[in-house]
């Protein structure tokens, strides 16, 4: 009896003493990044220009219609001119036809590598990427998968990979400490899309672990219903509970269907997402209702994407993780963005001296 | 040739034309004692059909009551929803226009794409004030319609092929007059004109809608025009053959989906303060499912504006709904695709599976 009465008394003790949020580190994260970016080599410097005299890269985004991926594609335009060699960015509609057409124009053409980016699934093009790489072409993707939690397929040579998981621990800790760790909270995403796992697991785990007071519901929102689903979706989640403070989408685009579904329902709630998008920028600057935004320099992920896939091509030692640091824009930093807002602008350019001086191309 | 030769057949051709208007004149003679017979004994199965629909709204309502009660039965989940669709209800009337007169359109949701961006570059990026920009966009759509009709009229191919093509044509110069990227920072005068200003909770878009389903009632049911269009859709070749400028009343219906369709892009610009290269044309397949679950109530067997009016909210309720249920994404497909085909089947069987329009 003893025995079973005393754990009772401590889980009574346990209710009675509610756990505190990590209110310390929530905050001490917001901090560290709300720092300016600072450039941290990936690897150690070596001479870009020789070794990549005789090679050619090829580059597949997602889509050209994408600014997103129309500026990490900039990236590497950017780092093949200041390296000097032959790179080129291959236009496509993000249609699988035209990824497929992409692949094989650059192993008829003698490329040495290609590279998927932005979100490009390569489990999309198997069969392509295996007959690439038999034809001597190493296959790689920029900005895909995560550094952390998930394995690059044996089916690439090799991919640079993104920190989703800080990302989404930068999103839940700025609506815990704005909260005073009280966070009732609608995270959305498309499941479909290789970065909502982590960014997702990264918001709901950090909340669950960090601050007991805090709730959280997901609703996943496929791409193509985001125009048709996303708008009743939260505007549904913010009628049935009221008390929802945040909005937390794990990409910002969704914002525009969120913004008109807050407004319509009379809540008070804050958008807080990912991807530094420029509209958003414009929304957060002109608005209330768009509160954060964690970005990063597409134009320092187009490099970086490059010093790995040219580490590659060298046989230096891999990198796998881009050095792109996530960056917080808020009310109070959002105008360096530019205005209009930019994917580049706010973030400082310490990366292109940095990425020069790595490659012996100052 | 001698004028004797000729002259005979065209007197047998007018002899053919009294028969067939003495024809035509019994005909509606029986149509209309047939309807004052009708109305005078009540009879269930009409009425059934006719507002069908809006006693499977009322069930619906009650069903997933009866699961979420406090949500179900909040006027403020109304409220919102009516005002969250807007945008849809005029992109449905859009359609029904030209679908009453035989015509697909499948470029309105494109019209409404190319509308909203448009007018987000007219005020953001060029400066000019939104009113202005209004009328710039709705003379677009104008003249989106003008175009398909050109094609479809002047050289005859079918409007499904043309519209499919200005469609994907005009995709191309939203990409481009955008340069791809999503545009916020429109009047804030328009949100206020769309989502901000309320009355009796309900944002004023959705009087817009409402005002325009009237008016899309009124010009069909009690004007000749509407008894016009209705003409050109049943038989062009009649329609003709009475004395109804068919290319005209076509070419109208073309012109005005394109209006109502771009004028659903401002609604949809103002909804959201932004514009988006690509997010529009995810309303085609809701519009059209609307229009035909439409045609089966109020007045069924024809496009009609209340029917199509319901039809939306119908829709959007069993959404909202399987929201506040917290059901999965793909239930919701599954409603409004299985709801579609079980709600227009019903109503066929009512209607003794006769052909669809």
């Amino acid at each position: 009896m003893k025995n079973l009465i005393l754990p009772t008394l401590g889980g009574l003790l346990m209710l009675a003493v509610p756990a505190k949020a990590d209110m310390a580190a929530a905050e001490a994260l917001i901090a560290k990044h709300s720092q300016l970016p600072t450039f941290e080599a990936p690897g150690p410097a070596f001479d870009a220009k020789a070794c990549m005299k005789d090679k050619k890269m090829f580059v597949i985004p997602l889509t050209n219609a994408n600014p997103f991926n129309a500026a990490i594609s900039q990236g590497f335009v950017d780092a093949a001119a200041m390296v000097g060699f032959e790179l080129r960015d291959w236009e496509t509609q993000m249609d699988p036809a035209g990824w497929i057409q992409g692949i094989n124009t650059a192993t008829a053409e003698g490329f040495d590598l290609i590279d998927l980016q932005g979100g490009l699934p390569p489990e999309f093009l198997v069969p392509q990427i295996t007959e690439a790489r038999t034809a001597g072409v190493k296959v790689t993707a920029t900005h895909n998968w995560d550094a952390t939690t998930q394995t690059v397929p044996d089916f690439m040579d090799g991919a640079a990979n993104t920190d989703y998981v800080t990302v989404g621990e930068i999103i839940a800790a700025w609506a815990m400490v704005k909260t005073g760790g009280k966070v009732n909270a609608i995270v959305l995403g498309p499941d479909e899309i290789t970065p909502t796992a982590p960014l997702r697991d990264a918001i709901i785990g950090y909340l669950k672990d960090n601050c007991p007071d805090c709730k959280t519901q997901y609703i996943n929102v496929p791409v193509n219903d985001w125009a048709t689903k996303t708008q009743p979706a939260v505007q549904n989640a913010l009628l049935a509970d009221p008390t929802i403070n945040y909005v937390l989408p794990v990409y910002d685009s969704m914002s525009q269907f969120i913004v008109p579904a807050i407004q319509i329902a009379g809540s008070s709630a804050k958008i807080v997402s990912y991807n530094g998008t420029p509209f958003v920028l414009d929304m957060m600057r002109d608005g209330d209702i768009v509160e954060m935004n964690v970005g990063e320099s597409l134009g320092w992920v187009g490099m970086a994407g490059t010093d790995a896939n040219m580490r590659l091509l060298c046989g230096l030692d891999p990198v796998t993780k881009l050095n792109t640091p996530a960056y917080i824009f808020s009310d109070e930093n959002v105008a360096t963005a530019g205005n209009p807002a930019t994917f580049n602008d706010g973030y400082g350019d310490v990366h292109r001296a940095g990425f020069a001086k790595l490659w012996g191309v100052e | 040739m001698s004028t004797g030769q000729t002259s005979d057949p065209i007197a047998a051709y007018e002899k053919r034309i009294a028969a067939l208007e003495a024809k035509l004149n019994t005909l509606e003679e029986s149509v209309i004692s047939r309807t004052v017979r009708e109305s005078e004994t009540f009879d269930w199965k009409t009425w059934a059909e006719r507002f069908g629909l809006l006693i499977a709204w009322g069930v619906m309502i009650l069903i997933l009551g009866a699961f979420k009660p406090d949500q179900m039965f909040a006027w403020n989940s109304y409220a919102s929803m009516f005002g969250s669709n807007a945008m849809v209800v005029v992109l449905t009337l859009a359609l029904m226009i030209p679908l009453t007169t035989g015509d697909f359109d499948l470029s309105v949701a494109s019209v409404m794409g190319l509308s909203s961006m448009l007018l987000a570059v007219l005020n953001v990026k060029m400066g000019m004030p939104i009113g202005g920009a209004i009328v710039f966009v709705l003379a677009a759509g104008a003249i989106v319609g003008l175009i398909n009709s050109f094609f479809i009229l002047y050289f005859g191919v079918h409007s499904l092929i043309v519209t499919l093509g200005t469609g994907y044509f005009i995709n191309g110069v939203i990409l481009w007059v955008s340069n791809s990227n999503t545009i916020a920072g429109v009047s804030m005068d328009l949100v206020k004109a769309v989502i901000l200003t309320r009355l009796f909770g309900i944002p004023i878009g959705f009087y817009y809608a409402l005002a325009l389903s009237v008016l899309v009632w009124y010009v069909f049911q009690h004007t000749s025009l509407g008894r016009r269009l209705l003409f050109v859709g049943r038989g062009r070749e009649v329609a003709r053959l009475s004395g109804v400028n068919v290319n005209r009343v076509r070419t109208g219906a073309l012109v005005a989906s394109g209006v109502i369709a771009a004028f659903a892009g401002v609604l949809y610009t103002g909804m959201r303060g932004a514009s988006d290269p690509s997010s529009a044309l995810a309303f085609l397949l809701p519009a059209f499912a609307a229009a035909f679950l439409g045609s089966t109530a109020i007045y069924p067997g024809r496009f009609n504006a209340p029917g199509a009016f319901v039809a939306v909210f119908f829709l959007s309720t069993g959404i909202m709904g399987l929201n506040f249920l917290g059901v999965d994404s793909f239930v919701q497909n599954l409603f409004y695709g299985g709801g579609l085909v079980i709600a227009v089947s019903i109503s066929q069987l009512i209607r003794g599976r006769k052909p669809m329009d």
